[in-house]
C-alpha cells in the first residue's frame, strides 16, 4: 500500500488528472450536462459538510471527535476539486433557463464569480483550519470563519446550482436543508470512518472509542430527526399552499416513473431507515451497524440529489456512475495518503 | 435533626437567596402585580364592550394579541433549550440556568396561553377548541394550524412542567430539611418523601435523560407550528418554507436575551457571583451570538427571495416593510436582532455584564417587533388594494400587553423566593 | 437494625462499597442513600438497566397512535371537506400524532418513575427521615433469612 502514500504536490496532481478526466468525458463523449451537475450537487456538500463537522466540534470541543479528526480534515484537498469541476460547467450553463432572460441577479458571469469566488475562499479556509486544528493549535477563529463561508457556498448550492434551474420554484429553506445535509453527510462519512479505522483507534486510545462510535451513532439519529422536521416543514407547506408555481416542479417529479419511486425512496432512507435502526442502543454499540446505516445515508443523500435534478436535466447513467467512482476512488487516495503521512511522523 | 454535620456551602449559599423578601422585592413584585391587575381589568372591560376596544380591524384582524402570544411562546423555547438539548450535549454551563430558564418556560407560556384567549373574545367559550364528544356532533378541525397550535402548546406546557418539577424534587426535599414546621413539611409532601435511596435515584437518572430527549424535538416543533400559522396560508411574507426554522432560531434567540435579562439582576442582588460565573454567561451569549447569525440569515434570505422569483406581491410585501407604513419599526428589528448582536464577536464584550444586559434587553425589543412586523404588514397588504390598511394598537392593547409583562415578572419574583434558584443537586455533582 | 457509615466524598464511599462487597457481604444487605446519582454504585449495587425505558417506549407509541387515530376518526365521524383537502389528511394528522408521542411518552415515564422508585413514599414522609446530603452506606449485619 505504501506505493499509494502520496504527499502534497501528488495530491495536488491527482486532482488536476481527476479535473481532466472529467473535463474530457464531458466535452468528448457524453453531451449530456447531468452527471457532472448531479456529482457537484452531491460532492460539493460532502466535502464541504466533513471539514464543518470538524469546525463544529471544535467550537463546542466535542469529545468524540479527538477519534476522527485527523481522517475527516485530511479530506480537505477535496474542497480544491469542486472549484476546478465548477469550471467545466462554465460552457454548458445554458440549461439554466434564465440564461435566455439573464437579469441582476441571474447571468452568466456574475453566476460564476460568485460561486467560483465562495469555493475557492471555501477551500483556503478549510486548508487554514487543517493546519491549525492538526497542529493542535487554537482554531476556533479559523473554524468561525470557515462555518460562515460553509453556510453561505451550501446556500448558493442550493440556490444557485439547483433552484435557478427550476425557476420561479422556491423554497426559502433550501440553503439551511443543504448545510444541514452536509453535517448529516459528514456525520455518515465519520460512522464508515469508524469502520474503517476502528481496530486502530481501539489499539491506540482503548475504551473512548467505543464511546465515540455510539456517540457518531447518536449524532446520525439527532440529524435523521432534524433532517425530517426539515423536509416535513417544505412539504407540509408546499402541500398546503398547493400553489401551480411550487407545486410544478414536484409534480413533474412524481408523475413519472423512475421519479416517483425515488421521490419516496430518499425520506425513507434519510430519516425512517436511520431514526428506527439507531433507536436500538445494541446498533450505536456495532461499528457494522452504524457503518451500514451510515451507507443508507450517504446512499439517500445521493438518491435525493437525483430527485432534484431529474425531471429537468438528462443524464448518463454510466458517466455518473464513472464520475463518482472515481471521485470515491480519489477521496480513499487522499484518505490514505494523509493518514499515513501523519502517523509516520508521530 | 442532628445539628452536628457540617451543611455544604452550596446548600447555604442557594437556600440564602430564599430569605425573607426585602423592600426591593416587594416594590418589584407590588409594581408587577399592580400592571398584570390593571391588565385584568383592561381584559374585563374589553370583555364587556366587546373586540371593538382593540384597534384589530378588517384588514389587520390579528394585532399585537396574536404578536405577544408568539413573542412569549417564543421566550419560554430557551428555557427548554437550555435544560433539555444542553443537558443532552452534556455542557455544563446548563447548571448555572437551567431552574430559572425553567421556570421562565412555564411562566411565558402561561402568559402566552391567555393570548388567544383574549383575542377570543368570547372567552367563555374557549373549550371548543379541545376534541371532545358533544351534543353539536362537532369536532375540531384537525387540518386546521390553530388545532395544532392548542395540542403543540398544551403539550409544551405539560411537558415543561414534569421536566421543571422533576429537576426540582431532590430539591424540594434539601429545602425541606432546612426549613422547620409546616413549610418543611409541605416542601416534603412536595419532594414526594424524596429520601435519595439508590433505587429513586437510578430510575430519576434514566426519567431525566427520557425528560430530556422528548423535550428536544418538542423545543423545535412547538414555534415550527406557532409558524405554520401563518406559513400554510398563502398571503405574501407569511407562505415561505425557512419560517419554521426561523421561528425556532428567533424564539430561542429571544429567549437566551430574556435568561440574560433575568439571571444578571438576580446573580447580582441574590449573591451567586461564585456559583454563576462568567464563563457560563459568555456561553449564554455565545447562544445568542449563534441565533442572531440564522435570524440575520433568515433575513436576508427571505429577503433576497422575494426578489428573486416572479411573484409580485412577495416584492410589494417586502418593499412595504422595509419602506412602508412600518418601516421605523422594520429598521429597528433589523439593527437590535442581525446588526447589534454582531458586536458579541468581540470577547470583552461578551464578559461584560452591563453590555449584555442592554444587549438582551434592545433584543427583546427587536424580537416583539418582529412578531409585530411579520403579523401586521403581511395583513396590511395582501394582494388586492382595495383591501390595503393600517393598524395600530388601541391603548386596550397596550395596556394589557405591558400587563402580561407584569404578570411574568410577578411570577418570576414569586419563584425566586419560594423555590431554590439554582439546582443544588447539580451543583454538588459539578 | 443496620449499621450506617457516612462518607463526605463519592470516592471514599465507592471505595467502601467496593471493600464491603470484596468481603463477600450480598448486594442485598446493602443499602445506598446518596445526595446525587453515581453510575458507579448502581453498577456495583444493581447492575441492570432500569426498566423506565419501556413505560417511555409504550407511552410513546400509544401516543403516536393515539394521535393519529384522533385526528382520523373525528374527521370521519363528520366527513367535511375544508380548505380543497382530503378528509384524511394524513401530513396534518401525523403533526397530532407526533405532539400525543411526545406527551403521552413523557406523562408515561412519570408516572413509571413514580411506580418502580416507590413514590409518593409514605415511609418517608411519616417516619421524618431527611434526604442526606452525604453518602450513606446502610449495611444490614443480621441474615435476613
Amino acid at each position: 500500500m505504501t506505493s499509494l502514500v502520496l504527499n502534497k504536490a501528488g495530491i495536488y496532481t491527482l486532482l488536476m488528472i481527476t479535473t481532466l478526466l472529467i473535463g474530457l468525458t464531458e466535452f468528448g463523449l457524453s453531451g449530456k450536462p447531468g452527471a457532472l451537475l448531479l456529482t457537484l450537487l452531491f460532492w460539493s456538500t460532502i466535502a464541504q459538510g466533513c471539514i464543518a463537522l470538524v469546525a463544529v466540534c471544535e467550537l463546542v470541543n466535542a469529545r468524540w471527535m479527538a477519534s476522527l479528526r485527523r481522517e475527516l480534515l485530511s479530506l480537505y484537498p477535496l474542497l480544491l476539486l469542486l472549484p476546478l469541476l465548477f469550471l467545466l460547467l462554465w460552457p454548458q450553463l445554458d440549461l439554466y433557463p434564465w440564461t435566455k432572460h439573464p437579469n441582476l441577479w441571474l447571468n452568466k458571469p456574475f453566476f460564476m464569480t460568485r460561486n467560483l469566488a465562495l469555493l475557492l475562499a471555501v477551500f483556503f479556509a478549510g486548508r487554514h483550519l487543517a493546519r491549525r486544528s492538526m497542529a493542535k493549535q487554537p482554531a476556533g477563529p479559523a473554524a468561525v470563519i470557515y462555518l460562515l463561508l460553509f453556510v453561505a457556498s451550501q446556500s448558493l448550492v442550493a440556490f444557485d446550482w439547483f433552484m435557478s434551474l427550476v425557476w420561479p420554484w422556491i423554497s426559502t429553506l433550501l440553503g439551511a436543508y443543504f448545510f444541514t445535509e452536509g453535517l448529516y453527510g459528514a456525520a455518515a462519512v465519520s460512522g464508515l470512518l469508524m469502520l474503517l479505522y476502528f481496530k486502530q483507534k481501539h489499539a491506540e486510545n482503548g475504551l473512548p472509542v467505543t464511546i465515540h462510535l455510539r456517540d457518531i451513532g447518536l449524532l446520525m439519529f439527532g440529524f435523521s430527526v432534524l433532517w425530517g422536521g426539515l423536509f416535513f416543514a417544505q412539504f407540509l407547506l408546499l402541500w398546503y399552499g398547493n400553489l401551480p408555481e411550487e407545486v410544478g416542479f414536484i409534480l413533474d417529479l412524481v408523475s413519472s416513473s423512475p421519479g416517483r419511486e425515488l421521490a419516496w425512496l430518499f425520506p425513507l432512507t434519510l430519516f425512517l431507515a436511520p431514526f428506527l435502526l439507531l433507536l436500538a442502543a445494541p446498533v450505536k454499540q456495532n461499528r457494522h451497524m452504524v457503518a451500514g446505516v451510515a451507507g443508507v445515508v450517504l446512499a439517500g443523500l445521493f438518491i435525493e440529489r437525483l430527485c432534484l435534478v431529474l425531471p429537468t436535466v438528462p443524464m448518463h447513467g454510466g458517466v455518473l456512475l464513472f464520475y463518482n467512482l472515481l471521485l470515491f476512488a480519489l477521496a480513499l487516495v487522499i484518505l490514505h495518503s494523509s493518514v499515513h503521512a501523519t502517523s509516520q511522523i508521530d | 435533626m442532628n445539628n452536628n454535620i457540617p451543611v455544604p456551602q452550596v446548600e447555604t449559599d442557594v437556600l440564602a437567596a430564599m430569605s425573607r423578601p426585602g423592600y426591593a422585592w416587594l416594590t418589584g413584585f407590588g409594581l408587577a402585580g399592580l400592571l398584570f391587575v390593571g391588565a385584568l381589568a383592561l381584559w374585563a372591560y374589553q370583555i364587556q364592550h366587546g373586540m371593538g376596544v382593540a384597534g384589530i380591524m378588517h384588514p389587520v384582524g390579528w394585532g399585537v394579541y396574536i404578536a405577544n402570544f408568539v413573542f412569549w411562546v417564543g421566550i419560554a423555547h430557551s428555557g427548554t433549550l437550555i435544560s433539555a438539548v444542553l443537558y443532552i450535549f452534556r455542557a455544563r454551563f446548563r447548571t448555572s440556568f437551567n431552574r430559572s430558564a425553567e421556570a421562565m418556560t412555564i411562566f411565558a407560556l402561561m402568559v402566552a396561553g391567555l393570548f388567544p384567549l383574549i383575542h377570543l373574545g368570547r372567552v367563555w367559550r374557549f373549550y371548543y377548541l379541545f376534541p371532545y364528544p358533544n351534543q353539536r356532533q362537532l369536532w375540531v378541525n384537525f387540518r386546521s394550524p390553530l388545532v395544532w397550535d392548542v395540542f403543540a402548546v398544551s403539550t409544551y406546557f405539560m411537558v415543561s412542567l414534569v421536566f421543571f418539577y422533576v429537576g426540582l424534587m431532590p430539591d424540594l426535599a434539601i429545602v425541606a430539611r432546612h426549613r422547620g414546621g409546616w413549610a418543611g413539611r409541605l416542601y416534603r409532601v412536595l419532594s414526594l418523601g424524596w429520601s435519595g435511596s439508590l433505587r429513586e435515584w437510578r430510575h430519576y437518572d434514566r426519567l431525566y435523560m427520557f425528560l430530556a430527549a422528548f423535550a428536544t424535538p418538542l423545543v423545535a416543533s412547538v414555534h415550527s407550528i406557532v409558524s405554520w400559522d401563518f406559513a400554510v396560508s398563502i398571503i405574501p411574507g407569511w407562505h415561505t418554507t425557512i419560517f419554521a426554522p426561523y421561528f425556532v432560531a428567533g424564539a430561542i434567540f429571544s429567549g437566551t436575551a430574556m435568561v440574560l435579562t433575568l439571571v444578571i439582576p438576580m446573580r447580582r442582588v441574590l449573591h451567586l457571583e461564585h456559583l454563576i460565573s462568567i464563563d457560563h454567561i459568555e456561553s449564554i451569549a455565545k447562544i445568542l451570538l449563534l441565533t442572531s447569525l440564522i435570524v440575520g440569515f433568515s433575513y436576508i434570505v427571505e429577503h433576497g427571495m422575494a426578489f428573486y422569483g416572479n411573484n409580485l406581491f412577495e416584492m410589494e410585501q417586502f418593499r412595504f416593510r422595509a419602506m412602508g407604513h412600518y418601516s421605523l419599526l422594520f429598521w429597528i428589528m433589523i439593527t437590535c436582532n442581525a446588526i447589534l448582536p454582531l458586536l458579541l464577536f468581540v470577547q470583552r464584550l461578551r464578559r461584560n455584564l452591563i453590555f449584555l444586559f442592554v444587549l438582551g434587553l434592545l433584543v427583546n425589543v427587536g424580537m416583539w417587533l418582529e412578531r409585530f412586523v411579520i403579523v401586521v404588514c403581511s395583513l396590511a397588504r395582501d394582494f388586492d388594494p382595495y383591501n390595503w390598511g393600517n393598524y395600530s394598537p388601541s391603548l386596550v392593547e397596550i395596556g394589557i400587553t405591558v400587563g402580561s409583562f407584569g404578570l411574568f415578572f410577578a411570577a418570576f419574583l414569586v419563584f425566586v423566593k419560594t423555590l431554590p434558584v439554582l439546582s443544588i443537586t447539580e451543583l454538588k455533582e459539578r | 437494625m443496620p449499621r450506617h457509615l457516612f462518607f463526605d466524598t463519592p470516592e471514599a464511599f465507592l471505595q467502601e462499597l467496593r471493600a464491603q462487597l470484596a468481603a463477600g457481604v450480598p448486594r442485598r444487605r446493602l443499602q445506598a442513600h446518596l445526595p446525587f446519582h453515581l453510575h458507579e454504585a448502581e453498577a456495583l449495587l444493581i447492575g441492570r438497566p432500569s426498566r423506565l425505558r419501556y413505560f417511555a417506549m409504550i407511552g410513546a407509541l400509544l401516543g403516536f397512535g393515539g394521535g393519529f387515530l384522533l385526528a382520523m376518526l373525528t374527521s370521519l365521524d363528520w366527513p367535511i371537506i375544508t380548505g380543497g383537502k382530503p378528509i384524511v389528511s394524513v401530513p396534518p394528522f401525523l403533526l397530532i400524532g407526533y405532539l400525543m408521542t411526545i406527551l403521552i411518552g413523557s406523562l408515561s415515564s412519570f408516572i413509571g418513575f413514580l411506580w418502580l422508585a416507590r413514590l409518593p413514599s409514605a415511609k418517608t414522609l411519616v417516619t421524618d427521615r431527611p434526604f442526606d446530603s452525604r453518602f450513606v452506606l446502610a449495611i444490614d449485619d443480621e441474615d435476613a433469612s
